[in-house]
């Protein structure tokens, strides 16, 4: 029993489906008399629709529909609303808001933005169809770039959205941080980019709707992260009760926030499947993920740092301009204002800050979260800093951290952005990282590196984050006579793993036989309500839920014991699945207390048949702070600029540990899109046709298996929250926290003897080339 | 996809029938170019004609000094060849980074060729090595075979058969690759035989070329060394989103120092 409680590396039950080809994923799911559909997207930028012309595609092969923006409106269908949690300017008024369609209404915005719904017996003939559908544009002038969105006589996205502006947005002391700077002996700034990315999950999205006009009920079966926030979505685009729209995930294969939200088809194929009375199948293919898949990162920021004569830091203040794409899709405006705002300084000591962020408009697929959703912005902007500071003052950048780091008594702490930081050590997480790191060798891996011609590199970066998403969430357990036990959860797992841990919490806390508890997620009419996955939340909240939904069955099986053994509940202990009586040490297993909970004459007084059946729902009152710090050393071809990053090391602080496996895979993960984001991976539209350039991975640079450096992980587990039962903190983004500021400076460390201050992200083998020839020629 | 018609020939003049008969042919070989072409709408045959079953195109062997790769060869099998590896280690290794192992169970030496991406490997060992590519109707030297972006000297339904390559005194291929599709940004070949040394650049043009002054130099000093000194020029090179022209000059110049040091 013990080797599947919390704390053990227990290895995921779910890989044998997903190893094996064996999942079930959207595309999997073949229902009888399946119609499929594909989504005409625009192929301009920014142009008027002068009309739509379906007649040919109508009369062609095989098909049975096609959905236009003004069949939509002629509907009334609704728009679907922004949830940013940042909805107000800094003066007080609501966001520019433009209503977002599931099909464009006389103008596109961004390539790929849906034009129209061509439904068919088979993709190859909505295909054929989508070719002879004569859509009649008129070009307009387009922006996508959010800094020259805002400057004037720039195109306008909007008719009464003046400027481009969706929000600006404010946190910290304006004041005391003038004033800090005002004092400050040094005053660094830098200005830089974090590039726009794309989340490219291995599934594809994808959809199955079907109507029964029997029951008047929709069946939604959808790659998503989210079910039930989604549900509602498209039930308030249809102007449909949330009941009669039931909607599933099945297997799901990665989100990373790409899959969080109420994107446009499922409502179409929703809307379609009724009207043909058909159910309709749409798998987007990658290309049109690359296009439209929200985007994440994409900010311009300006980061200024004061310090004292002695490097000790006075003040920080940051600006940033985000780019939110044509529409506020669906938290879009909250990454670059309050998502970036939250952990800005990371975790060091800082008497004031201030923080500016602004969201704007422009000609691309709309960004929402991706992995992190501002935190990774925020960790970014301030580790380049710091590392700049420690260069242009000639202070050993280990040595400035390490001196302005958080002290551990200095903790709970409230920092000037208002994070509730409750509990850490980062200089311990910090003095750890450094010596797992193997410094006393660098001198000879730097010289070893020399005789192969190359450069080698170090960097240490600490980063502070918090969690987010949903504050809620539900879990419930049925049994079963057997002793097995049906776990339903409201959080999800797109491939973390959470069929594995979630059961891991209820097998420790009742002592019931892991290979006995079934896992149900994603499914609105398994759980009343969800928060899916987002923020890291799912053990900080999900898990959370569960602990609780454990702790209130073992009350209720604690009472079924005692009355068992005519004994009182308060003598009963549960130890590897068997209750025993403190003072008598008789005992009964809980697969017995199970058996007796379905014999109404084996239940004491007051509880009915299958009395041990529970659902719980459990609220999170403050966010966790997950922190720790990653450490990178890079080799750096001069010739060809090429950069390989050579060994990463990580301590985390991410509270308890429930399976350090899967915890050792989130950070894995994390590193590889944080690696991705700093040496390769960027959205790149075209500045004058607005058209997506890297639209395929011919273009988009992925890393790869062979990119990975070797890793090397550990957990500092001495600090647990007492913010939530499990003392979880959250480890699905901190990864791509660290890593992309470690992978940067540590090059940058590499080419100190060339000069070179600053490269922007991607870090890409010419940009590294270039910035050494440029240092070179002064 | 459009629709097409699918044929699997077993002989070559069953698929030079087929060609001769339908309305818009395409042979096709691994299928590693012109299958995601199609799925993008980009091409509309009326019938592809599988040429992977005929025996004639496949295997590989050596006689004396010339080595002899059938056109249906995969590149995982020149990779994994003994007789590659002997003969000419350069091509076995410059097999064994052509794309991923999927590309590589699929994709052929005759399909790549013939359909001369600008940034395939192959070329680059053809033009260095002197290679011959024999034809359904004829012989045609490397040099002559590719001539311009994704054009070579086949006329409308010949197909590549075989390839023969001098076996090289010395030889090496550099490859740097894209960082998203692998291709090679810019490859280059060295190779020096009893008539020369021969440098051929492939992924930095339109159409692989020599580099005639680095095969000047390394005819009369096959170092590195020789080769400082020599700029290469970025005019007319390729430039898009993943190196610039200039970029690719510089990586001409690296690449084939370091193919001249692994030849040894």
């Amino acid at each position: 029993m013990e080797k599947y409680g919390i704390g053990q590396p227990v290895r995921r039950k779910e890989d044998v489906r997903f190893l094996t080809g064996t999942g079930t994923y959207i595309d999997d799911i073949k229902p009888d008399n399946v119609a499929h559909a594909l989504v005409l997207r625009s192929t301009h930028a920014h142009a008027k629709i002068l009309g739509i012309d379906g007649t040919e595609a109508e009369n062609m092969p095989g098909i049975l529909g096609i959905v236009t923006g003004k069949d939509w409106i002629a509907e009334d269908f609704q728009p679907m609303p922004t949830k940013s949690a940042v909805n107000k300017k800094i003066d007080g008024t609501p966001l520019n808001q433009p209503p977002r369609h599931a099909l464009a209404i006389d103008r596109v915005r961004y390539v790929g933005e849906p034009v129209a719904l061509i439904v068919a017996e088979t993709v190859s003939q909505a295909q054929d169809a989508a070719e002879a559908v004569e859509v009649d544009y008129e070009e307009l002038e387009a922006v996508t770039d959010q800094v020259k969105a805002l400057e004037p006589g720039a195109p306008q996205i909007w008719d009464d959205i003046e400027g481009n502006f969706c929000l600006d947005f404010e946190l910290g002391d304006k004041e005391e941080t003038e004033k800090a700077f005002k004092g400050a002996d040094h005053v660094i700034k830098l200005d830089l980019r974090n590039q726009c990315v794309t989340a490219t999950p291995i599934e594809t999205r994808g959809a199955i709707a079907s109507y029964d006009k029997d029951t008047g009920k929709y069946f939604l079966q959808n790659a998503t992260q989210n079910v039930h926030a989604n549900r509602d979505t498209f039930a308030g685009v249809l102007k449909i009760p949330s009941e009669d729209l039931h909607h599933v995930a099945p297997d799901v294969g990665g989100g990373f926030g790409a899959k969080n939200s109420g994107y446009p088809e499922p409502s179409l194929l929703l809307y379609a499947s009724k009207k043909i009375d058909r159910p309709i199948k749409w798998i987007s293919d990658r290309n049109e993920s690359f296009a439209a898949d929200t985007h994440g990162r994409d900010q311009a920021t300006t980061v200024e740092l004061a310090l004292d004569k002695d490097g000790m830091f006075l003040g920080l203040r940051t600006k940033t301009i985000g780019n939110i794409g044509a529409y506020c899709w669906t938290v879009g405006p909250f990454t670059p204002t309050g998502g970036s705002a939250r952990t800005q300084g990371g975790p060091y000591y800082f008497p004031a800050m201030h923080y500016t962020g602004i969201a704007a408009f422009t000609n691309t697929m709309p960004l929402d979260p991706y992995r992190g959703a501002g935190r990774p912005e925020g960790s970014f902007q301030i580790e380049r800093i710091v590392e700049l500071a420690a260069r242009e003052l000639g202070i050993d950048p280990v040595e400035l951290r390490r001196k302005n780091l958080m002290p551990a008594d200095s903790l709970p702490r409230k920092t000037p952005m208002g994070l509730d930081v409750d509990t850490g050590n980062f200089p311990e997480v910090f003095e750890r990282t450094l010596k797992m790191s193997d410094r006393a060798g660098f001198a000879k891996r730097v010289a070893d590196s020399a005789a192969k011609g190359l450069k080698r590199g170090f960097a240490i970066a600490p980063y502070l984050e918090c969690t987010g998403g949903g504050p809620k969430e539900f879990a419930g357990v049925k049994f079963a006579r057997d002793g097995s036990a049906a776990l339903r959860v409201g959080s999800m797992s797109t491939g973390m793993g959470q069929e594995t841990s979630m059961p891991q919490i209820l097998s420790d806390r009742l002592g019931i036989d892991f290979d006995k508890i079934t896992y149900v997620q994603g499914d609105t009419d398994a759980t009343p309500i969800g928060g899916g996955h987002g923020g890291s939340r799912n053990m900080e909240v999900g898990g959370s839920a569960v602990l609780q939904c454990a702790n209130e069955v073992l009350v209720k099986a604690k009472q079924i014991a005692a009355h068992l053994l005519n004994s009182n509940a308060d003598d009963m202990e549960l130890s590897e699945g068997v209750f025993t009586d403190v003072k008598t040490d008789q005992s009964v297993s809980m697969v017995d207390v199970v058996a007796a909970s379905f014999e109404q004459s084996r239940l004491p007084d007051g509880m009915e048949e299958g009395a041990l059946d529970t659902d719980t729902i459990y609220e999170r009152e403050i966010i966790s702070c997950p922190n720790g710090c990653h450490s990178a050393e890079v080799e750096v071809d001069p010739e060809t600029g090429s950069v390989n990053v050579e060994h990463m090391w990580v301590v985390d602080d991410f509270g308890t540990i429930i399976n350090p496996m899967l915890a050792d895979g989130q950070v894995m993960g994390g590193i590889a899109q944080g690696l991705g984001q700093a040496l390769m991976e960027e959205i790149i539209y075209d500045e004058d046709s607005g058209q997506l350039v890297t639209g395929s991975l011919m273009d988009y640079a992925l890393p790869r298996a062979d990119s990975m450096p070797k890793m090397e992980m550990a957990f500092f587990e001495d600090a647990p929250t007492a913010k939530n039962p499990l003392g979880v903190k959250g480890s699905g983004e901190a990864g791509c926290c660290g890593a992309p500021p470690a992978i940067v400076n540590a090059v940058l460390d590499a080419l100190k003897d060339d000069g070179v201050l600053h490269i922007e992200m991607p870090l890409t083998s010419e940009k590294v080339w270039r910035a050494i020839a440029e240092a070179k020629a002064g | 996809m459009y629709e097409f018609e699918y044929h699997q020939p077993k002989t070559l003049e069953e698929a030079a029938k087929l060609f001769a008969d339908a309305d818009d042919p395409q042979f096709m070989a691994g299928g590693q170019t012109i299958i995601p072409v199609m799925k993008q709408h980009l091409a509309m045959p009326s019938d592809i004609i599988d040429i992977g079953r005929i025996a004639d195109l496949q295997g590989i062997s050596v006689d004396g000094d010339t080595l002899t790769i059938g056109a249906m060869t995969r590149h995982g099998d020149v990779a994994g060849s003994d007789e590659v590896r002997k003969s000419i280690p350069a091509l076995s290794d410059l097999a064994s980074h052509i794309g991923d192992p999927a590309v590589r169970n699929r994709g052929t030496l005759g399909g790549s060729i013939a359909n001369n991406d600008p940034a395939a490997d192959y070329p680059a060992a053809l033009v260095a090595l002197g290679a011959t590519v024999y034809t359904t109707s004829r012989e045609i030297s490397a040099e002559d075979f590719f001539t311009a972006m994704f054009e070579t000297a086949l006329e409308d339904g010949e197909m590549v058969v075989k390839v023969t390559f001098p076996v090289p005194e010395k030889a090496a291929y550099e490859k740097f690759p894209n960082p998203a599709s692998r291709y090679a940004t810019t490859g280059v070949f060295v190779a020096r035989t009893g008539d020369g040394v021969r440098v051929a650049v492939t992924g930095a043009g339109a159409c692989v070329f020599r580099q005639s002054d680095f095969e000047k130099a390394l005819d009369t000093d096959f170092s590195p060394p020789a080769l400082d000194g020599i700029s290469v020029s970025a005019d007319g090179l390729n430039s898009d989103l993943h190196a610039s022209a200039e970029y690719r000059a510089n990586l001409i110049t690296v690449l084939a120092k370091r193919a001249v040091k692994h030849a040894g």
